[in-house]
């Protein structure tokens, strides 16, 4: 109850302190998760519209990508591990799900770790890990693949689709489709990266941020500090666990395994240097390399506004499939498949979160 | 995707820690958090260790954040086991992925 009070005297400042027209983005899935779960768009002031950007990673992987895994799990020296969210989701024409299920070898992992160590049990199969996720991942994956490196563990792969989150908040503001006022920057992204990265927002662009924790409150409270902002800036709430620095030492194995590349973001299409390519030391270990696979161009399922959901343009509700066509249960995109999806969320706690 | 979970370090190995949470252990790595020792409550990550936190915050944390990783487990219709070392019942495929969440 004590917390309840306190995101209510929380909302009640917001209603007193905003003023019109305030709209707010969150790039960050769990962000989507927390808010959707605590009802905290019932909490705001109509002055203030919160909508979600790309932050849910498997929701950004562009259908290509999707289908090049598809492709690597076919193979039959190939055993595709991967974390659990991205089974489900829809590829061009099949799914690792429906993949697994014909027969193909994919192993669900907690851990990058433990893919490592799946190759190591299991010598006769290529490993192969569907590096999906941001800043915050991509480090777990270059200490995996140092790790398979210093035990010997030679049939241990990564196909890297692992993004960064600063750029397309600069293409997003570049493309100039939807009114942001500010950002609730992602908590565990920046962990790793620290709060420096995001200087460009207001620097560039004048566009404040907050990064922001994932209680209620640290998500009013964020949201209160945007408001309260008299000159765009970036401000760090989740001071308990980012410092400004970020993670030195994740930040250093970042740069020993990874180069930026581009990267395909669904939604955003091709942002150059947004993504993290294994860099050419790393050659024997790229599995993009290592494999030669074809895919055939891919294929949009039809009616699915997951693209514009992803760049806040489209409210999921606005989506003529979602709930009717497209539940978690029977998503048609990608944005209603992953637990942290924009449309997943919403499904779950409908009423809630309207 | 980003999720981590709060847990406390109980003991060390190498650059391995036994971490702790509501009597349930599990290892991760220090590989990235060189610095944590037994006691320091880190926030986890697939695996690894990525920050130090603070103790009656990490505390606070867990509701939701175990809220989430359950839905994420349901959403992959696999059970709450799944670490590589201690496969589920007759379909050694189904894996935890909570971290992935």
């Amino acid at each position: 109850m004590r917390q309840a009070d306190a995101l209510h005297r929380l909302a009640a400042d917001l209603l007193e302190e905003a003023r019109p027209g305030l709209t707010y983005m969150e790039v960050c899935g769990t962000h989507t998760m927390s808010i959707a779960r605590y009802g905290l768009r019932q909490l705001l002031p109509e002055d203030v519209r919160l909508i979600s950007g790309p932050g849910c990673p498997v929701c950004v992987t562009a259908m290509g990508d999707l289908d090049r895994v598809v492709a690597l799990a076919r193979l039959p020296e190939v055993t595709l591990a991967t974390f659990g969210d991205l089974i489900r989701v829809p590829a061009s024409r099949t799914s690792l799900a429906a993949e697994r299920a014909a027969g193909a070898d994919v192993r669900v992992v907690y851990s990058a770790r433990d893919a490592v160590q799946l190759a190591a049990d299991e010598p006769e199969r290529e490993v192969v890990f569907a590096g999906i996720g941001f800043e915050t991942t991509a480090p777990t994956i270059a200490a995996s693949l140092l790790e398979a490196r210093s035990r010997g563990v030679g049939n241990f792969s990564v196909l890297s689709l692992h993004k960064t989150m600063p750029l397309p908040l600069r293409a997003l503001l570049d493309l100039g489709e939807t009114p942001i006022d500010g950002f609730l920057l992602p908590g565990h992204v920046s962990v790793i990266t620290g709060t420096g990265v995001y200087d460009f927002l207001a620097r560039d662009y004048g566009v404040a941020g907050v990064v922001a924790g994932f209680e209620p409150d640290d998500i009013l409270k964020a949201l209160l500090r945007l408001v309260r902002q008299t000159r765009p800036a970036i401000e760090n709430e989740y001071g308990r666990a980012v410092r400004p620095e970020g993670n030195l030492v994740a930040q250093r194995l970042l740069e020993q395994v990874f180069e930026p590349g581009d990267a395909d973001w669904r939604g955003l299409g091709v942002i150059p240097g947004s993504g993290l390519a294994l860099r050419s030391e790393f050659a024997d270990r790229d599995a993009a390399m290592r494999f030669a696979v074809a895919v055939e161009p891919p294929l949009e399922p039809s009616g699915c506004r997951c693209g514009e959901v992803l760049r806040g343009v489209t409210d999921p509700a606005e989506c003529a499939l979602f709930g009717a066509r497209c539940t978690p249960e029977d998503p048609v995109g990608a944005c209603m498949v992953s637990s942290e999806g924009a449309c997943a969320a919403r499904y779950r706690y409908r009423g809630l979160d309207d | 995707m980003c999720l981590a979970l709060p847990m406390r370090i109980t003991a060390l190995n190498g650059s391995l820690a036994t971490i702790a949470t509501e009597g349930l252990e599990q290892q991760c790595s220090l590989a990235l958090l060189p610095e944590a020792g037994v006691g320091d409550y880190v926030l986890v990550h697939a695996g690894f260790a990525i920050s130090v936190i603070d103790e009656d915050e990490a505390n606070e944390t867990l509701e939701l954040l175990r809220e989430i990783s359950a839905f994420s487990d349901e959403e992959d219709a696999v059970s709450s086991g799944g670490r590589l070392e201690e496969p589920s019942g007759d379909d050694a495929n189904a894996g935890g992925g909570d971290a992935a969440g």
